[in-house]
């Protein structure tokens, strides 16, 4: 019985949001959305059933990191974003990827889930998800004055083989950062923080031995606007450095290491930005360092993307719910 | 509730939607149109005028052109879309090596090599938004030997390589300003003949035309390599073992440090004349540690001619170790170079 009542529910929700898509707006549909307030900017598209689904595509949209590091911004509410990048140059013969599922979650925060994985050519090795949320101080913006925002991760063990030697690393991060824009230089913002990190690692298996630090560590970042849709950025940071040799009977150590990345972020569709940059040592638990930034055989190159999905707006044009 | 109830609701609720969304014929001035009269024939067959309405148009009151009603379901010809002209493109390469120009945003770029020594090399580019280029590449200029003495001096191919690059385009920021570009290329890691090798480049260049006509390219690159493998050595037990010798790892930096740069000269609308310096790494897998890895200077001299606005066809000398003035080593290579704005077009049409 239940099966075909939920059937012609289906059919009924199917059906209306058929019918509504139908509905002439009265509008050009090519006409770009209302102009909206800089606060109901970062909250995403306007929620309006009359708006075709182009319109509510154009956004505006805003992202809420540079390449890895959070900024003060959040996607904003009824907002999702997907976010995936990989590498093939990083680790010889592994495809290294990395990806971040975030909900705006009223318009000063978000949540995330985040996947870091390592999938070889022979097999695919275990997930490594992790859970974070970002917050936005909800205080009045004025130019020349920085916003501030919160953000924290939550880390999961990664667990490494050397000949039976099981090294499991872990970082969770706890970042509080700025983000500074002046008018007379609109096109650049400045970003930066400090990344409170507590490390750990430690030997299973056939070794011995962990090491356990709380580090506070710097993060900086830039964005150049170079178009509408072109931003350089750049971003350096401070990381926990896990230092363990193979095979020694020496204890691992956690020291400081230095990561960075430059390259672009390029709206290709207001919805999609690619992401495309070069860094050296983006992976925090690594094993295998390079030596020294003319360790140039060690950078790597990312190619990413983010697509932002405005479900509230989506959900309001074809259903009507979620409206403002 | 049956579920032939349940059926008949669904079928009802549907067409109710459905109909529901239908737009009402509009007529004259937005005002929708009356329900059309039957009573246009008598009942003994004589045509009989519908009653007048004073809101209707005739004779002495036409419609105004632009407020004839129009057929809602009427087809309309979709909009013709104005090619959008295009400017030429700057050449994110000389002949083998990069120049300081950016492919435009979603412009593909491919180009496709051969030479007389049987070399294949393939070159695809995509530029982003403008400020930057990300490509797949497979190179033949990687060569190796077994040791200081050895003549035969091959080639290891296919190589291949990522490259990233990111800049500012000519005259961008003010009056003058030459293309500048800072560039990233890796490649994979290579198993050949028992010795795995990787190499890395990190350049800057900046590209400026002088006139119509011509245009130079000068840069410098920082290079690195690595090369892992048997090179002798045996561990405690007297068994050989492998190890990683690194580019980096010599003590000279100047080592790592190369300029490189080009020349173009457009003498015809059509054909231009190039001339480039490059540099390649060469593995000597049992000379001493600070040998096991050198650049070697490449000269590249040649033509380009633009056979369409979406292809040029080149052809020119490689001499792979001009510095030891080894003409025997020369080759001929022809390549074909296309160029296509069909990503930005389906871009642009998202948009």
């Amino acid at each position: 019985m239940v099966g075909p009542i939920a059937k012609a529910l289906l059919l009924v929700v199917a059906a209306t949001a058929v019918a509504r898509a139908d509905e002439p707006t009265g509008d050009n549909p090519d006409a770009p959305p209302p102009k909206k307030t800089d606060e109901e900017n970062a909250a995403g598209p306007p929620r309006r059933p009359d708006l075709t689904v182009r319109q509510v595509m154009r956004g505006p949209f805003r992202s809420s990191r540079l390449f890895s590091m959070p900024t003060t911004d959040v996607i904003g509410a009824y907002m999702l974003s997907l976010s995936g990048d990989g590498s093939l140059l990083q680790e010889t013969g592994l495809l290294t990827s990395a990806g971040v599922l975030a909900i705006g979650f009223g318009d000063i925060a978000q949540l995330e889930y985040r996947h870091t994985s390592a999938i070889s050519v022979t097999g695919v090795n275990a997930p490594l998800p992790g859970v974070g949320v970002q917050l936005k101080i909800p205080l009045p913006e004025h130019d020349a004055v920085p916003a501030l925002g919160v953000a924290f991760r939550l880390g999961v063990p990664r667990r490494e083989d050397f000949d039976g030697v099981f090294v499991d690393e872990k970082v969770s991060d706890l970042y509080f950062v700025g983000r500074l824009h002046w008018s007379r230089v609109d096109w650049l913002t400045l970003h930066g923080g400090t990344r409170i990190s507590s490390a750990s690692v430690s030997l299973g298996g056939d070794g011995a031995g962990s090491a356990k630090k709380t580090m506070y560590l710097p993060t900086a970042g830039y964005d150049i606007a170079m178009s509408e849709q072109s931003h350089i950025v750049g971003e350096i940071a401070a990381a926990p450095q896990f230092r363990w040799t193979p095979g020694s009977t020496e204890p691992p150590t956690i020291g400081y290491g230095l990561l960075g990345r430059l390259g672009v972020r390029w709206a290709v569709l207001p919805s999609v930005i690619i992401d495309g940059s070069i860094g050296y040592q983006l992976e925090v638990a690594h094993s295998r360092l390079a030596s020294g930034p003319d360790d140039v055989v060690h950078w790597d190159i990312r190619l990413g993307a983010e697509v932002f999905v405005p479900w509230g707006a989506l959900a309001c044009r074809a259903t009507g719910a979620f409206c403002d | 509730m049956s579920k032939r109830q349940g059926v008949i609701v669904t079928t009802v609720l549907l067409a109710a939607a459905t109909a529901s969304a239908q737009p009402a014929p509009i007529g004259a001035g937005g005002i929708p149109l009356p329900p059309p009269t039957d009573n246009t024939v008598a009942t003994d067959g004589t045509p009989v005028d519908p009653p007048l309405d004073p809101n209707q148009p005739d004779a002495e009151h036409p419609i105004p052109p632009d407020q004839i009603p129009k057929d809602p379901y009427a087809h309309t010809a979709e909009p013709t879309r104005k090619a959008v002209p295009r400017p030429p493109i700057s050449m994110p390469e000389v002949l083998t090596t990069q120049t300081g120009w950016l492919l435009p945003a979603a412009v593909l770029y491919s180009r496709t090599s051969i030479d007389t020594g049987g070399g294949v090399t393939s070159d695809n580019r995509v530029g982003l938004g403008d400020v930057a280029e990300f490509g797949i590449a497979t190179i033949d200029s990687v060569r190796e030997r077994e040791d200081k003495d050895d003549t035969n001096v091959e080639r290891i191919q296919p190589y291949v390589l990522a490259s990233f690059r990111l800049g500012v385009q000519e005259e961008r920021l003010f009056s003058g300003q030459p293309g500048v570009t800072l560039g990233f290329r890796k490649s994979f890691e290579r198993n050949h003949n028992d010795y795995k090798t990787q190499i890395a480049e990190l350049t800057l260049i900046a590209s400026k035309h002088f006139g119509k006509n011509t245009a130079l390219h000068i840069g410098g690159a920082f290079w690195d390599a690595s090369v892992y493998g048997q090179f002798g050595e045996v561990d405690a037990d007297g068994k050989a073992k492998k190890t990683e010798v690194t580019f980096h790892d010599g003590e000279n930096f100047k080592n790592q440090v190369r300029a490189f740069g080009g020349l173009e000269v457009t003498p015809l609308p059509n054909s231009q004349i190039l001339v480039d310096l490059g540099w390649a790494p060469e593995f000597c897998y049992h000379c001493d540690d600070a040998d096991k890895i050198k650049l070697r200077p490449t000269l590249s001299w040649g033509v380009r001619y633009r056979v369409a606005e979406f292809m040029n066809l080149e052809a020119g000398v490689k001499v792979p170790d001009i510095a030891s003035a080894n003409l025997l080593d020369a080759q001929i290579f022809g390549q074909m170079t296309f160029t296509s704005w069909a990503l930005r077009r389906a871009v642009d049409s998202l948009k």
